[in-house]
């Protein structure tokens, strides 16, 4: 099976070359389902908290993308209290060629350069764009009560 | 009109919920209908008299008559699975099939294909993804240059993880392209994108249709003519063709009906 034959050898590259800031493996025997976790991205309000994801491959992985999750809560515009993330290449832009890697620093991006324009949280995206000091002071009070 | 009432008490207004993912609920549908399609049509069909698409359009003054004038020009008909990847899957099949009988071509093939992957690391395409593509490729080819015979192409297209890989890495090789002839492609991009966000948007993700620019791409970087005869609802009994590239002696005949492409067979 492509799936399996591929994420033993994400596995193998995240050992050999793992990105900065993020780590990822999977929760016991399971290939399909992995945890990883974030750092919270220096100069961003998140510095100091850890996040940890939840990541479910589909049997049709890599033409089908993975389900990434939040399971620390975040106060972020593109990300809503389940966790669920809203990124391009998590959706109608995924590609096969993309690697689990690639898609935690997508997500280190995004944590660092919210997008207010396509928001899943409507009001996280309205105080972004309105109050930034406010918007920063509430990101960190969060990180420090859930992430810390 | 009582009908009518009856169905607008079915439709309740799209509340906005902040908890639900609607791209979620979106991306379930569409799951729903291709795992639909999936079921009901192989990802290359068998081979077909032209007369299964007679009989096809036997009520449809317009498409018949455009049938009729393929017909003396054409003997055979394959299938393929309308789930994007059509022309794709299209392509390499009759691409492969044809190599099997010429074997010169498959040998020039296989040489382009090993130097493709250089190409691509270079143009900064994820190592070892890509190299996982382009080995199966590889292997695939290799396979048919030792006992490739038709049926062993039929069942390497019809494998749903090779043909997926098979598609994948044309459409890395159709990005390359079009992203190392930025220049000249960026002016036939509609709705202001750079080639690179059409290449991320249109190009890479899987089931996404191919157009114009895909085929221009694909045959060029390849070097194989094709030609694509457009069955639509254009005035005439006449079918319009086209030559990818076209200084071109084409080798694949492909048959397009609006948002599908299908392989036909010269008679």
């Amino acid at each position: 099976m492509i799936a399996t034959r591929l994420l033993k050898k994400e596995l193998q590259d995240l050992g050999r070359d793992p990105p900065a800031q993020c780590s990822a493996g999977p929760v016991g025997d399971d290939l399909f389902h992995w945890q990883a976790t974030i750092m919270g991205p220096p100069e961003s309000p998140f510095q100091g908290g850890v996040f940890f994801l939840t990541i479910h491959f589909p049997t049709d992985y890599p033409f089908k993308p993975p389900k990434v999750a939040f399971t620390t809560r975040i106060y972020h515009p593109n990300i809503n209290s389940n966790g669920s993330i809203c990124l391009d290449i998590l959706r109608s832009q995924w590609s096969p060629a993309l690697t689990i890697s690639k898609v935690l620093l997508s997500i280190c991006s995004l944590l660092t350069d919210p997008n207010p324009e396509d928001p899943l949280v409507p009001e996280i995206a309205r105080v972004y764009k309105t109050d930034r000091e406010k918007y920063n002071e509430l990101a960190r009070e969060w990180t420090r009560k859930y992430a810390m | 009109m009582e009908n009518h009432q009856s169905e607008d008490t079915h439709i309740k207004p799209c509340e906005y919920d902040p908890n639900v993912n609607q791209d979620e609920l979106i991306m379930a549908q569409e799951k729903q209908i291709a795992e639909e399609i999936k079921a009901n049509t192989s990802m290359i069909g068998s081979l077909q008299g032209l007369g299964s698409l007679a009989k096809e359009y036997s009520n449809d003054p317009v498409y018949s008559s455009k049938v009729r004038t393929l017909l003396p020009k054409f003997s055979n008909v394959r299938r393929t699975r309308p789930d994007g990847n059509c022309f794709l899957r299209g392509f390499i099949f009759a691409y492969l099939e044809y190599c099997i009988h010429h074997r010169d071509e498959l040998t020039r093939f296989k040489k382009y294909l090993e130097g493709s992957k250089e190409e691509l690391f270079e143009m900064g395409f994820p190592k070892f993804t890509t190299e996982d593509f382009h080995d199966m490729f590889m292997e695939v080819v290799n396979d048919l240059e030792g006992s490739g015979s038709v049926g062993r192409v039929e069942a390497v297209c019809n494998d749903a993880g090779t043909s997926d890989y098979l598609v994948v890495y044309l459409r890395l090789l159709i990005s390359a392209h079009l992203q190392k002839n930025a220049e000249f492609f960026s002016f036939f991009i509609e709705g202001g994108r750079t080639v690179e966000e059409f290449c991320k948007q249109e190009v890479e993700p899987m089931y996404r249709e191919c157009d114009h620019l895909h085929i221009v791409a694909l045959t060029a970087a390849i070097g194989v003519g094709v030609r694509v005869m457009y069955l639509d609802r254009g005035e005439g009994a006449a079918v319009v063709s086209h030559d990818f590239p076209e200084d071109k002696e084409p080798i694949i005949h492909l048959l397009y009906r609006p948002g599908h492409y299908d392989i036909l067979y010269k008679a």
